[in-house]
């Protein structure tokens, strides 16, 4: 009868609404007094397989002494019944020496004073949730008949154990997706990317109750300046680990914990810190870290399988959101360019159109303007005029002067731009437009042979007129060979017969050279021999030579090619650069 | 100097007279075109030593026409004569031996007459 209250007891407790350590507590309590054991202890199984003292009932001395310290299944008595699930039993002839830990030796002092002891495996048909620990100070060891109500008892407390175990998993689960639910809300959100990562940081670091949380983004950005985003404490020697965490998590792509233990404390309080670094990868790539900061509330905290699982979720979780928001910023960023190039060259064709409209209106105004005065300037000359009459004319005459040069500056308006004069490298000139013709399939027949002088200096002149200059050469030799031949270009670094320094650039064919009647047209404006050509290639290439101040020589061996040796001026002096 | 033989091209009929009149008061022997195709035929059919031509003409411009003229005659000398300044910028103007800007004082053109008939005797 006495049995059967007990265990409606216990089950009672069991099934109420109590915090899960007030009813384990009742329970054990329950069992202390009315079995007549002095401690009533349970050991529970973690997740990381450990063995914790995590209940006992109230008078327990031992509990302070076994609760310091966890043992591993399979090691000493209790982990010995964790593993094989059968209970032992101890009287005063074999008390266990110590509980299943070595370092369990405080309790050497105390444990005379019990004589009977029984372990019982905390389980059901299928998993272990820990062990039930009951010592007696009786001399007669652990009676049959409770032998068997301890086993019942132990199954009641491992089926409270499951429940709450569960309880805690589905507890975890929906504040999980809650956590990623306000997250995607976040992600989805049509804020400024900076706003975005600062509400996923308050919102982890809230959701999962940490000291901080932050976001460090390796990722260009435009117009955000900082690439760090926290909330929480995050300074000092804290804040040079969290950078520390950040290299490795990326280095290792994947989540990483850190135990950081705080000595440097005002308060003379340690902090353990517990870490945990997850990569924002996309693609397989680092865009960012998550660093997530825990404040350990003791000693005992185990490493948290939970969070590390936890930190990684929320870090994929977030990665491809992450990865939209920055990629739509950096194309906001683009577009806006855009437009506002699009803008300004609307803006700079109206200004030209308006520059050439302006121009027509004064070259027709230039015409009769010339008129006017040119005969009025006969006029003044053909007939004697009087003094009066004569200053009459001259004063149109200047009038017409001073409209004259305003048009002028008018019709300047819109000219094109003078050479740009700057210091250029001939052999780079020269390598990329090799490379733009060679790029092209119909010079598969042209073998390139280059020698060109790597001591050659800086040449003042324009470099986009003298790019024009080597590829009208270049192109009439390759026309000269019909596409099949070889083509070798050789720069030099020499000096003329008055000693001045200067370059030669030469371009050799063996396109059968020109024929000698006409070689001496062939810098001539529109003369070609070519079906299609303009006969301004060579023209041009001689005005601009000449314009820098050097010279095109010619060498033609008729049968065999010709060579086009260009001569350019090195002028040491780049200020003094008008030639 | 004298008895040179000069072809004003211009579609302005006033400063063809102008050009004319002050050319012949130097002593010139001066033609007249108003056109780019009247003054290649000119061209064709007459020696010239100097033609002066317009660039914006209807039809064919100046420098189109300063193209066919040098085709007919490498030697030919053309002396460009406009209104704009610009072309002394573009390429193709380079082809002519001088560029005079279009103006009522006549000083300037008469120079770069008298200077490129002087250089070709």
């Amino acid at each position: 009868m006495k049995t059967i209250q007990l265990l409606g007891e216990i089950i009672e407790i069991s099934n109420s609404n109590l915090e899960i350590n007030s009813r384990m507590q009742a329970i054990l309590n329950i069992i202390s007094h009315r079995m007549e054991f002095e401690e009533v202890l349970v050991f529970k199984l973690d997740k990381d397989k450990r063995l914790t003292c995590s209940y006992a009932n109230e008078k327990s001395r031992l509990y302070p002494i076994v609760n310091k310290y966890r043992c591993h299944i399979g090691e000493g008595v209790i982990g010995t019944v964790a593993q094989k699930r059968v209970p032992q039993y101890f009287n005063h002839n074999d008390i266990p020496p110590r509980f299943g830990c070595i370092f369990f030796n405080e309790l050497d002092d105390v444990m005379y004073n019990y004589r009977s002891f029984a372990f019982i495996p905390v389980s059901d048909d299928s998993f272990l949730y820990g062990v039930l620990v009951v010592i007696s100070r009786s001399m007669e060891g652990i009676k049959d008949n409770d032998k068997i109500l301890l086993a019942i008892i132990a199954r009641e407390i491992g089926g409270l154990l499951k429940t709450n175990d569960l309880l805690i998993n589905s507890k975890k689960r929906i504040s999980e997706l809650v956590t990623l639910s306000e997250l995607g809300k976040i992600l989805t959100t049509n804020l400024e990317p900076q706003t975005i990562l600062k509400n996923t940081v308050f919102t982890i670091a809230k959701a999962l109750n940490a000291v901080f949380a932050s976001i460090n983004i390796d990722w260009p950005i435009p117009k955000m300046e900082c690439h760090r985003f926290v909330y929480g404490n995050l300074n000092g020697s804290l804040a040079e680990i969290v950078e520390d965490c950040e290299k490795q998590a990326i280095q290792q792509k994947k989540t990483i914990t850190y135990e950081y233990y705080n000595d440097n404390n005002d308060l003379q309080v340690k902090k353990i810190y517990s870490l945990y670094s997850s990569p924002i990868l996309t693609k397989n790539k680092a865009i960012g870290v998550l660093t997530i900061g825990f404040l350990k509330p003791g000693k005992n905290f185990y490493q948290n399988e939970d969070m590390l699982y936890i930190t990684t979720t929320i870090t994929n979780y977030i990665a491809n959101g992450l990865e939209n928001i920055l990629l739509s910023t950096k194309l906001k960023e683009v577009i806006k360019e855009l437009n506002e190039t699009q803008k300004r060259v609307i803006e700079q064709e109206k200004f030209k159109s308006l520059g050439e409209m302006m121009a027509n209106i004064a070259h027709e105004i230039k015409n009769p303007l010339v008129v006017i005065g040119g005969f009025t300037k006969r006029l003044a000359k053909k007939v004697n005029l009087s003094q009066t009459e004569n200053r009459y004319a001259n004063i149109i005459v200047s009038e017409v002067a001073r409209l004259e040069s305003i048009l002028n500056d008018v019709l300047n308006y819109v000219k094109e731009p003078p050479p740009i004069l700057d210091e250029c490298n001939i052999n780079a000139c020269i390598e990329d437009i090799l490379y733009l013709f060679t790029s092209d399939g119909s010079w598969e027949g042209i073998k390139i042979t280059k020698d060109l002088d790597p001591s050659l200096p800086l040449i003042l002149c324009d470099v986009q007129q003298m790019k024009q200059v080597f590829i009208n050469m270049i192109l009439n030799s390759f026309e000269a060979m019909n596409g099949k031949g070889e083509i070798t270009i050789q720069t030099k670094n020499i000096a003329d017969d008055e000693n001045h320094p200067q370059i030669m650039i030469s371009i050799s064919d063996t396109g059968g050279g020109i024929d000698p009647t006409i070689i001496e047209n062939i810098f001539n404006p529109f003369f070609t021999t070519k079906e299609k050509g303009t006969g301004l290639g060579l023209a041009i290439s001689n005005k601009i030579v000449k314009n820098i101040g050097g010279r095109i020589e010619i060498e033609n061996i008729v049968g065999k090619g010709v060579t086009f040796k260009i001569y350019l001026p090195v002028n040491k002096n780049k200020n003094n650069g008008e030639v | 100097m004298k008895n040179k033989k000069i072809l004003i091209v211009d579609d302005e009929e006033n400063i063809r007279i102008l050009f004319k009149e002050e050319l012949e008061d130097e002593g010139y022997a001066v033609d007249l075109a108003s056109n780019g195709f009247e003054a290649i035929e000119k061209v064709k059919n007459n020696s010239y030593d100097l033609v002066v031509l317009d660039i914006k003409m209807p039809g064919i411009d100046g420098i189109q026409t300063l193209n066919e003229i040098k085709k007919i005659n490498t030697n030919q000398p053309v002396i460009l004569c406009s209104a704009y300044g610009e072309f002394r910028q573009d390429f193709s103007s380079w082809a002519s031996d001088a560029y005079v800007v279009k103006s009522a004082d006549t000083k300037e053109l008469k120079q770069t007459i008298a200077k490129i008939l002087t250089q070709n005797g």
